[in-house]
């Protein structure tokens, strides 16, 4: 027994931190998708077993909803990854000091307060002649309305991107420069050695940086709530989360339903767990935790 | 002496000399009260209650008495939606304010959910309260109780543009009998879509901007469906009511509107300036549209305010009741009367009433109407309000409807605007968005609503 004292001395802080903040959240969010919790039902919440989850299969909007959050995940990712591999590559194959300016420049928007991001954008968005937009397009109108998705996409792309090109290009430094001489002297084009050097060697965080994007753009609508708040109209940029968050938490008649909220949270970590293990298949998970291929010094 | 025992000693003789005896310390009592408008001009919910709790603290100190009243709290611009979670989570987490003003229909809800308190014991003992307008109490009565404070209430008018009629060739005389034959129901929807199309047809009025409702959801959807025949409650059965011939008409004439291009098909796009900019822009910009009184204060105040304010707005604004869809109907509006209510939680109710007592009174209620558009809540302000657009809306009363006192509400409203939102948008026709609304009414309210 004392010889397992220690290890479980170390272990017990982390232990503790995830039972309270990850476990108790998840069984109180189980708990909740249980019960009929409203603003009525408040004082004396009744058990209903799976009766939310029965509600929301007779849902007629779930299909649309689930399709949305398909789209602006997916579409969202590819931005994200496609453009921070894309800014990584670019960035580190400049000059030191350029790419750092370059790199420091695409970090703006993850700095900004998001409610200031979005005001820039509705500002930039608006009708001529109080949208830049629709003073270089020529054409007036609010692109916010005409375009949700394309301007959804690209104002999550635009901040997503800098946590990808920072951890690629700290990837790309960490490959050994031999790599890179000797494909050079194999007559290797840039094209070539991206796609037969760089890119094989970037998997692992690639697989992360997708895992990781896939499961924050899932839980994440911030964006969309403060740019169309699910709309224009019918269900348009509706995503799981933000129904759910509308469902739990917001009404503008201030009646709100936290145990049919909670039952959309549920079934969103299913969701979650679903698409990793997809994405820990794609990627060979397992070779990529074996013994490395490439010394590293 | 140990040097513990003169410390003590030294402190506590500072203590005698810094604090004033015990008998002349003055009791304060703090009263929170949370309030909105959001429009901004409605800020004397708030600083009313402030004005009320100074005369009441001057009168103690007349009588001598030691003690004081203290109002904090905030009086909230942001929307309704961030401002009533706030307050539901402070009910649920058993610190809610005293006071908390909100619309008198919210308090169906709340009462129904056990945090507010009874005010019937209450309000017979203050005077201030007999002086209230009989009707505005139905708003905040359920299960025979009541549940709140009437605090102002409003009428919801069809605004139309008099600069804009004039170039489609009205004469001023055309004009200023809109009114009245909106009234009389010889001018219905149907004409106003028949002017608006013509405006359009002459280009007038750009693609779009024929008419205009909210960007987002409101009680204003109940008043629509209502003015095109609808019902929403059996008063018998106690149950909310879905007809569907009557949203089939509305969901038709906004269908109608959208495919003239007098309607915008992302109307619906949660943005207050999209609508008051076009409506205040140049001449104005937009023909008819579906507003609150309250906007009126606004315009005033903030978006015409350096181009005249209210003379702009009586050159170039007039205002209606909604119409009626058929001949001869009868036109109507909605008031959405606003409540100070009482949490059950609260430790100070006898002074939380005493201090509203205060606050309904002639002078602060008239400051409130005049100050931000809304109509006041006592008889006898009505007289002492010299006030020409209050003056000539509140006519608008004698066609008022309220919200039906049913918990469950919300839910209804939040399908129904659904079936708005599928209609403009072109993701449902009139009649699938029928079905779509009747079916999820009956899904999430099952037994409670009668779809006829």
């Amino acid at each position: 027994m004392r010889r397992y004292s220690a290890p479980f001395l170390f272990l017990l802080p982390a232990t503790l931190l995830i039972a309270l903040f990850f476990v108790a959240p998840v069984v109180t969010t189980l708990y909740l998708s249980l019960t009929d919790l409203s603003t009525i039902t408040f004082r004396h919440p009744r058990w209903i077993g799976l009766g939310n989850y029965a509600s929301l299969l007779r849902d007629p909007f779930i299909g649309k909803i689930l399709v949305n959050t398909a789209h602006y995940v997916g579409f969202t990712l590819l931005f994200n990854v496609g453009m921070g591999l894309l800014l990584a590559l670019l960035s580190s194959s400049v000059r030191e000091r350029y790419g750092n300016q370059i790199r420091a420049v695409w970090l703006l928007p993850r700095i900004l307060p998001p409610v200031v991001y979005v005001v820039i954008w509705q500002g930039l968005s608006r009708e001529a002649p109080y949208g830049l937009i629709s003073d270089l397009a020529g054409t007036t109108r609010n692109w916010i309305t005409a375009r949700p998705w394309d301007v959804i996409i690209l104002a999550n792309g635009l901040v997503g991107a800098s946590f990808g090109m920072l951890l690629f290009t700290a990837a790309i430094r960490a490959i050994p420069p031999d790599l890179f001489y000797a494909s050079a002297v194999d007559g290797a084009t840039t094209v070539q050695t991206v796609r037969r050097v760089v890119l094989p060697l970037l998997r692992w965080p690639i697989l992360f940086v997708t895992a990781y994007q896939t499961l924050s753009l899932l839980t994440s609508f911030e964006y969309i709530l403060l740019l169309t708040n699910g709309g224009p109209g019918f269900y348009t940029t509706t995503v799981w989360s933000l129904h759910a968050y509308q469902l739990a938490l917001s009404n503008y008649f201030g009646n709100v339903q936290f145990g049919l909220g909670a039952a959309m949270a549920a079934l969103l970590v299913v969701i979650g767990v679903v698409v990793t293990s997809f994405y820990l298949r794609l990627f060979n998970f397992r070779a990529l935790v074996g013994e490395p291929k490439v010394e590293v010094n | 002496m140990k040097l513990s025992s003169r410390i003590m000693a030294t402190v506590a003789a500072i203590l005698a000399l810094v604090l004033p005896p015990v008998q002349a310390q003055q009791r304060i009592t703090t009263i929170k009260a949370w309030t909105i408008g959001p429009d901004a001009p409605s800020v004397t919910r708030f600083s009313n209650l402030q004005a009320a709790a100074e005369r009441l603290n001057a009168g103690l100190r007349r009588e001598g008495v030691q003690y004081q009243i203290k109002v904090e709290g905030s009086f909230d611009t942001t929307n309704w939606d961030q401002f009533l979670r706030r307050v539901l989570l402070a009910f649920q987490g058993g610190d809610p304010p005293d006071i908390v003003q909100a619309s008198a229909a919210l308090s169906t809800t709340w009462a129904a959910a056990g945090f507010l308190a009874p005010l019937d014991d209450y309000v017979p003992k203050y005077k201030p309260f007999s002086d209230i307008v009989p009707a505005l109490w139905t708003s905040v009565k359920y299960k025979g109780k009541t549940w709140g404070i009437p605090q102002d209430t409003e009428a919801r008018p069809l605004y139309f543009n008099k600069v804009l009629l004039k170039k489609l060739g009205w004469t001023d005389q055309q004009i200023a009998d809109l009114p009245k034959r909106i009234a009389s129901g010889t001018f219905i929807w149907d004409d106003v879509m028949a002017v608006a199309k013509d405006a359009r047809q002459k280009n007038i009025v750009e693609p779009g901007k024929g008419y205009y409702h909210r960007p987002f959801n409101g009680p204003d959807f109940m008043q629509w469906y209502r003015s095109f025949g609808g019902r929403d409650y059996d008063a018998q059965t106690g149950k909310l009511v879905f007809n569907k011939a009557a949203a089939l008409r509305y969901y038709r004439w906004l269908r109608a509107g959208v495919d003239a291009g007098i309607i915008e098909r992302d109307r619906i796009n949660n943005d207050w300036n999209r609508f008051h900019q076009p409506i205040t822009d140049g001449d104005g910009k937009v023909l008819f549209w579906s507003g609150g009184t309250w906007n009126w204060a606004e315009w005033s105040q903030q978006w015409v305010a350096a181009r005249g304010g209210e003379a702009w707005l009586f050159d170039h604004f007039g205002y209606a009741p909604h119409p009626a869809y058929v001949k001869g109907g009868k036109p109507i509006t909605l008031s959405n009367p606003q409540a100070y209510m009482v949490a059950a939680a609260s430790k100070n109710k006898d002074v939380a009433i005493r201090l509203l007592a205060d606050t309904m009174v002639p002078d602060l209620d008239a400051k409130h109407a005049i100050g931000s558009g809304h109509l006041p809540v006592l008889n006898r302000t009505v007289a002492l309000v010299n006030n020409r657009f209050l003056k000539e809306v509140s006519y608008l009363l004698t066609y008022t409807t309220f919200q039906p006192p049913h918990p469950d509400l919300p839910k209804w409203q939040d399908a129904f605007f659904r079936g708005v939102s599928a209609v403009e948008s072109g993701s449902a026709t009139p009649e699938q968005a029928v079905d779509v609304v009747s079916g999820e009414m009956q899904r999430t309210l099952s037994d409670q609503v009668t779809v006829e």
